[in-house]
């Protein structure tokens, strides 16, 4: 592996990182919030998980994705806990392709957003038929399942439609505020993420 | 502040406890249903897991939980009464809508399974401190770098919270639109969230900063302001439940030889 | 002796192409009340947390020089360990709230239970600092529920308690209201009368004026000056440094009244008064 290669799975986290992991899981849950709020159709419930994996890279945005529903899991919604694994997956997958350089300009954040998205309904899609027989809560999503059962479509397919419904035109949405608000992001603090280990001399 | 948490301190015994004695009781109120393969053991949990809240003072507290996936509960026993592969056998019949005894079934088992799951969760975070919680683990050898991650997530929710509803009054009083077609709703939303984000990432410089003067990466032991959380009784609680998943175990296995 | 060495000290942070500071060099005595003063940008909170180690140790970069606290050079040792002898406090309250203990009390035992302080201590400490930042009164509130003065008072508090020998306030009182301004300087001088060695960025000139031994100027990067209140508050050029003197100084420059013996205009009140009631006697 590079040296690059090296930073991007290592798990010696400095203090800016981990303080970006609370900060991450306060946005996921503030554009939850505000989705609400505005009646949205979308959750909008992993800004902060893909920013974290933009910014710091694919581990620390699987903290984040786990962390934020293991929190929900000991507040609001217990069953949120095993969904952990979809957003430690989205987490994973956003990192991995921000490296890559999937993050530098609109049309290549559309690719990791659909690969977010298709990375989501793939681990959902089971936990969905696991706990719910396989409906997500979603009206739209739930109203396809619906109408794909009652055409004798397979089970697991009709979870999976339903799913994608639902997830696909979210990190489409989500991914492009990720977007937007990384670009505008002071390019210290950016650097304070991504800091190596290393102090350059300036003595002569 | 407004808190996050749901946790209450009533005194109760619940509240007394040691917080790994009551996430000892999920595991076995979640594994032991499994292993013994009983909907019966699910139900015997759910009303437990009911007279503990009922007995520690909490069980009110439950109602925004349950809330939270009562909804789903309802689609699931709609869609799946109505429409599950396989139902054949009409049970009720409201107007032109006809409930399928076997969909209702089906989703009963759902239903079950998630009261379980909620109703153990409640036994947990309706008595626990979470910080109580992770400082436990912490003694125990979790990195005291990642249980700060948590604890302080309980804090900095209700705070961004609280931005959030000075940012919707000020982006209103401005005449942004946040009522209205979807389009309108939409464009909203990046106007609304990007400050609080903008500036609670710009605050993690300062806020690592302060935690770096404190202390915060310090290679020797931590030492505790408060006493670890447990009581004389939880020794022999975990040990029970221990003895209990064993015995499930046994169970099964002899069942599966004979 | 000096307590604090810094000598030709130059720093470049990450992804930047210009020195933060360059070429610094003074040297402070223990128990000494340093003022820092300059324009926003001129690098004064790099020169803070130089001081601290937080330059260049936190934020890596290049860096040339050294700073020296008794015999220890900051760059050499972790953050974690420096902490214990010195002390910072930064500008926004807010962000100097842990976020993980919920009252005022646990807050402040946050760099103790880090430091791995027994418990018996601990408590001691912590009574003690929160009676010096006069906090007493909120020991059982939620951090988050303070008003800013209270909130950069705790903040004090949860340092002075690590019992660090030298603190550095970066701008403590910039983002107070009045009263909360108020509340902080006076924790400071009970700081400074305990003999603590201070550093203070602040934009009061009065205050730095009356607090400190000695102040230091710095613009762009660079070390413009270092001397006592009264030499450096006396400068003709204090304008292009972006430095307006005490309204006790200008008012006396106005008037052309020097003090005879050090050739410098007065920078207090005391001073001033002193000077003018002289000038009476002798007429």
């Amino acid at each position: 592996m590079s040296k690059k290669g090296k930073s991007l799975w290592s798990l010696n986290f400095n203090t800016a990182t981990l303080v970006l992991i609370p900060a991450a899981i306060g946005i996921n849950y503030l554009g939850k919030l505000f989705a609400g709020v505005l009646k949205l159709p979308l959750w909008l419930d992993s800004i902060g998980t893909c920013l974290a994996a933009v910014l710091a890279g694919p581990i620390v945005g699987a903290i984040c994705g786990a962390a934020n529903n293991i929190i929900y899991g000991l507040t609001m919604d217990p069953i949120s806990t095993v969904y952990a694994l979809t957003n430690i997956a989205i987490g994973l997958a956003v990192g991995i392709l921000a490296h890559k350089g999937f993050m530098k300009n609109i049309k290549l954040s559309l690719v990791t957003a659909i690969v977010a998205g298709l990375v989501a309904v793939v681990v959902s899609t089971p936990l969905n038929m696991a706990f719910w027989g396989g409906t997500t809560g979603n009206v739209w999503g739930d109203a396809v399942y619906a109408w794909a059962i009652a055409n004798n479509l397979p089970v697991f397919f009709a979870s999976f439609i339903d799913e994608l419904i639902v997830d696909l035109p979210d990190k489409i949405a989500v991914l492009l505020i990720v977007f937007a608000i990384s670009k505008s992001l002071p390019k210290s603090l950016v650097a304070l993420y991504q800091s190596g280990d290393t102090i350059d001399s300036l003595d002569n | 502040m407004k808190s996050i948490s749901l946790y209450e301190e009533k005194g109760s015994i619940l509240n007394k406890l040691a917080p790994e004695s009551k996430i000892l009781y999920i595991i076995l109120a979640l594994v032991l249903p499994a292993i013994v393969g009983s909907k019966m053991v699910s139900v015997v949990f759910i009303a437990i897991s009911i007279g503990l809240l009922l007995f520690s003072k909490v069980l009110k507290k439950t109602i925004p939980i349950l809330g939270v996936s009562g909804f789903v509960l309802l689609t699931v026993v709609i869609i799946q009464g109505l429409f599950r592969a396989g139902n054949v056998t009409p049970l009720l019949t409201l107007g032109p809508v006809i409930f399928y005894k076997e969909g209702l079934l089906f989703a009963f088992n759902i239903v079950v399974n998630v009261l379980n799951i909620l109703l153990s969760f409640c036994v947990l975070i309706l008595a626990t401190k979470p910080s109580d919680m992770i400082e436990n683990f912490v003694r125990k050898g979790f990195s005291p770098r990642f249980g700060y991650v948590f604890i302080s997530v309980f804090q900095i929710i209700p705070q961004m919270t609280e931005t959030m509803a000075t940012i919707t009054d000020a982006q209103r009083s401005r005449g942004m639109e946040t009522e209205g077609n979807l389009l309108v709703r939409i464009k909203a939303f990046l106007p609304l969230i990007s400050p609080v984000v903008m500036s609670s990432l710009i605050n993690t410089k300062e806020r690592a900063l302060a935690l770096e003067v404190r202390g915060f990466n310090a290679k020797n032991k931590k030492t505790f302001l408060n006493d670890e959380k447990k009581s004389s009784a939880d020794k022999y609680i975990q040990i029970t439940m221990i003895l209990l998943l064993i015995a499930g175990i046994v169970w099964r296995v002899v069942g599966c030889l004979k | 002796m000096s307590k604090i060495v810094v000598e030709n000290l130059k720093y470049k942070y990450p992804a930047t192409d210009f020195l933060a500071l360059d070429g610094i060099s003074f040297s402070a005595k223990a128990g000494e009340f340093i003022g820092i003063i300059g324009k926003n940008g001129s690098g004064k909170s790099t020169l803070c947390q130089a001081i601290a180690g937080l330059v260049p140790n936190f934020y890596k970069g290049s860096y040339g020089g050294k700073v020296m606290v008794d015999d220890i050079e900051v760059k050499n040792v972790d953050i974690s360990d420096l902490c214990e002898k010195v002390g910072t406090v930064f500008q926004n309250p807010f962000n100097q709230v842990t976020g993980s203990k919920l009252t005022v009390y646990e807050e402040i035992s946050f760099g103790l239970e880090n430091l791995g302080i027994p418990k018996e201590e601990m408590i001691q400490r912590i009574d003690e600092a929160m009676e010096l930042l006069d906090i007493t009164k909120y020991k059982d509130r939620n951090p988050f529920d303070l008003s800013g003065g209270q909130m950069q008072r705790m903040a004090i508090a949860s340092i002075i308690a690590m019992q660090p020998e030298v603190i550095v306030l970066d701008e403590p009182t910039s983002q107070l209201d009045p009263q909360g301004r108020e509340e902080v300087y006076q924790a400071v001088q009970k700081l400074s009368k305990k003999g603590i060695t201070i550093f203070m960025v602040e934009h009061n000139m009065e205050k730095i004026a009356s607090y400190s031994d000695r102040v230091l100027i710095i613009d762009d990067g660079k070390q413009i000056a270092y001397d006592t209140p009264q030499k450096i508050f006396s400068r003709d050029d204090l304008d292009e440094y972006g430095i307006e003197a005490p309204a006790f100084t200008k008012i006396c420059r106005e008037l052309g009244k020097k003090n005879p013996v050090t050739g410098c205009y007065p920078v207090t009140l005391e001073e001033a008064n002193d000077l003018l009631k002289k000038d009476k006697g002798e007429m």
